[in-house]
């Protein structure tokens, strides 16, 4: 043993921590703590790594629900759009009704070509305005029937008033609608499925069971909206619709509002109505002017119930993973009380334990949190990939998945790491 | 100034239905650089009286001073700073972390001192070489044996130059050949300007100590030359220990006596 270098204990020696080895101890007991976490958590790989998948499929799950339904959200905004912003829709019928409203629009008068000329003469904002009306109906050509086709009647507006665009040929003219003509334009669906490599255009087709239409033009694919095909579709005039079909389910005027103008003109357009229809100051409206922003606070409280149930099954999923974190790290304090007695016997604060016990809950949660946001992740991806639905992974949602997850650990280790603190030194070390 | 002053320290344990007196006032002064043996038989309160002098626990009333500082009534963390600070402890099972390799184990006192990781390694080799295991630095616990373990455990409560070493039944768990080789550090290191108190209830190793005290019933019946109290605490324990003593003496003085 060498002489010399035996510590001697000195008579005067300043007997306190100071300033900077305070910070010294807060990042060795820190470094420390995490090794230790670190340590314990390779001794026992199994029991972690059940908890941390357990509390990594609660995430996934949160994450998941959160991303498949601001998918659903961005797809109905992307169908919306197709409906056109500016657009107003003058109907009997008042969009997004439940159940028991039924009777009272059923019993509404149907919009009328009255209607749509009072627009047409006495409206001044609109810039187009198009009457349309719709049938399901088959359609023959060369021995081949196709079922179910949506077979309209509208004006040559009708462009303006939808956003639909015209691939080749052309588009009904108002002279179609006044004579009356057997002109009509195909949706892409009906192109492909009588015409494949073929001229469509001067081909006769029978619509429905007795009308004869010439081809005049074809429309651009327009694709689904809101899981309906819009493509099988044949256009006629109006006039010659009415000829076919009768007018019985009414009309849907469709309006387009000067941009920045929807307002005013919806104001109009129910002021001209009420005129036409001659109501009086103390009478309802009886038709509705359905604008595309009132489908979507309708879409928007469908889907905060799906966010607020999605989120409360990721929460009830995030406190089962919870009791597994205070699970393992009771155990964790019950194995290794006498080592916390001798830590405290060395100069372990209460508080050096608490951290201690802390950092390895919160190194499970976080670790779950991790494996949560890639499987939660990849879950959205999956969806985005084999579904119609744009599932995309929103940034605040990992970050929030993250953050979580480290305030979960700590919630959930506050307790064992409490007990943990406050044991006795003594009855610490003398544990069996 | 004496480095430990007890003065009329009481322990009573509350169990509720009733209290049982572990000290029953006890005075004690222990001056730098002394190597006392604390002997009793289990129960004569001196577990508990080395408790509270490695302030683990405060007495029920009575002052403890230690190096002049009036210990009795400190918070939770300002016994945790004066035991990092002041006391060394070694203890009968060692009590090394387990996952902790010996360097790790010695620097675990520094660290809740503040030391920084460079200084903190120099001074953990630097004691783990006072023990002689510079070549054991990296083993962990399982890979040594008992006599290291207890060195580890020794440098452990070195490093941190505390004013007192505090030995709680330190060979109890040794063979005794191996005990004995920890008994001679622990004389060396009181040679060099250690304070030592050793809590035992093995005679022989109380008889080699310059002073002891001697407790039965948690109070102090015999205080003087660690001989002179062994032999009658030896006495008091019957022919039989009486004996064992003897023969140990007669062995003893074929060796070199500390």
């Amino acid at each position: 043993m060498s002489e010399s270098a035996l510590p001697l204990p000195l008579e005067a020696r300043p007997r306190q921590i100071g300033f900077r080895r305070k910070t010294a101890r807060v990042f060795g007991e820190l470094r420390e703590a995490v090794a230790q976490a670190a340590y314990a958590l390779r001794a026992h790989r199994l029991r972690a790594t059940l908890t941390i998948s357990g509390i990594g499929l609660g995430i996934a799950m949160l994450i998941g629900i959160l991303t498949v339904l601001s998918g659903f959200q961005v797809s109905f905004l992307r169908q919306l759009n197709t409906l056109g912003p500016n657009t107003l829709f003058v109907h009997k019928w008042k969009w997004g009704v439940n159940g028991n409203d039924w009777w009272k629009y059923k019993n509404r008068p149907h919009v009328t070509q009255l209607d749509w000329r009072a627009l047409e003469a006495n409206a001044n904002l609109p810039e187009a305005i198009a009457p349309i009306v719709s049938n399901d109906a088959s359609v023959t050509y060369g021995g081949k029937e196709l079922k179910h086709v949506d077979v309209r009647g509208s004006t040559s507006k009708y462009l303006e008033a939808t956003g639909w665009q015209i691939r080749r040929g052309r588009f009904l003219t108002d002279l179609d609608h006044e004579l009356g003509t057997d002109a009509c334009v195909i949706g892409a669906d009906l192109e492909e499925a009588f015409f494949k490599g073929q001229e469509p255009l001067g081909q006769r087709l029978k619509v429905g069971p007795s009308t004869r239409c010439t081809i005049v033009g074809t429309f651009v694919r327009k694709g689904n909206a809101f899981g309906q095909p819009q493509d099988l579709r044949v256009l006629i005039p109006l006039s010659a619709f009415t000829r076919s079909f009768g007018l019985k389910r009414g009309l849907v005027l469709s309006v387009v509002a000067p941009a920045g103008k929807v307002t005013q003109t919806e104001d109009e357009v129910i002021s001209v109505m009420r005129n036409a229809r001659r109501l009086r100051p103390d009478q309802e409206d009886n038709f509705s002017v359905n604008r595309q922003d009132k489908l979507l606070q309708g879409f928007n409280q469908m889907t905060l119930a799906l966010n607020v149930v999605g989120v409360l099954i990721g929460i009830i999923t995030a406190i089962v993973g919870g009791i597994g974190i205070m699970n393992i790290l009771l155990v964790s304090v019950k194995e290794r009380t006498r080592e916390i007695g001798v830590r405290r016997a060395l100069g372990a604060r209460r508080t050096t334990i608490l951290l201690q016990f802390l950092c390895e809950a919160v190194m499970v949660s976080v670790m779950g949190g991790f494996v949560g946001v890639a499987l939660g992740a990849g879950a959205g991806k999956l969806v985005d990939v084999l579904t119609p639905f744009p599932a995309s992974v929103d940034p605040k949602v990992v970050i929030g998945g993250c953050l979580g997850s480290i305030l979960l650990g700590a919630i959930f280790g506050i307790w064992p790491a409490l007990s943990a603190a406050f044991l006795h030194p003594i009855e610490a070390l003398r544990y069996e | 100034m004496a480095l430990i002053e007890l003065e009329k320290i009481v322990k009573t344990y509350d169990l509720g239905h009733q209290k049982v007196p572990a000290l029953r006032s006890i005075d004690v002064r222990i001056e730098r650089n002394e190597f006392v043996a604390v002997v009793g038989q289990s129960g004569s309160g001196k577990s508990t009286l080395m408790n509270i002098v490695g302030c683990l626990d405060v007495p029920t009333s009575g002052r403890y001073r230690l190096s002049g500082r009036d210990v009795s009534d400190l918070s939770d963390d300002e016994l945790a700073d004066v035991r990092n600070l002041e006391i060394g402890f070694v203890f009968q099972s060692f009590q090394l972390l387990p996952r902790a390799t010996a360097l790790e184990n010695v620097e675990l006192p520094l660290i809740y001192r503040g030391v920084s990781r460079k200084e903190r390694r120099e001074q953990a080799e630097h004691a783990l070489d006072l023990v002689q295991l510079s070549d054991r630095m990296t083993h962990r616990p399982a890979e040594l044996s008992g006599g290291q373990r207890q060195r580890v455990a020794i440098a452990r409560a070195l490093v941190t130059q505390p004013s007192l070493l505090l030995a709680d039944e330190p060979t109890g768990n040794l063979d005794s050949k191996t005990g004995e080789e920890i008994v001679w550090l622990f004389h060396e290191l009181h040679e060099k300007g250690n304070t030592i108190v050793l809590v035992t209830h093995e005679p022989k190793l109380a008889a080699r100590c310059p002073r002891a005290v001697r407790l039965v019933d948690g109070m102090v019946v015999a205080d003087g030359k660690g001989r002179d109290v062994a032999l009658a605490n030896a006495e008091a324990l019957g022919a039989e220990t009486l004996a064992a003593f003897h023969a140990a003496q007669a062995a003893q003085g074929r060796q070199r006596v500390p």
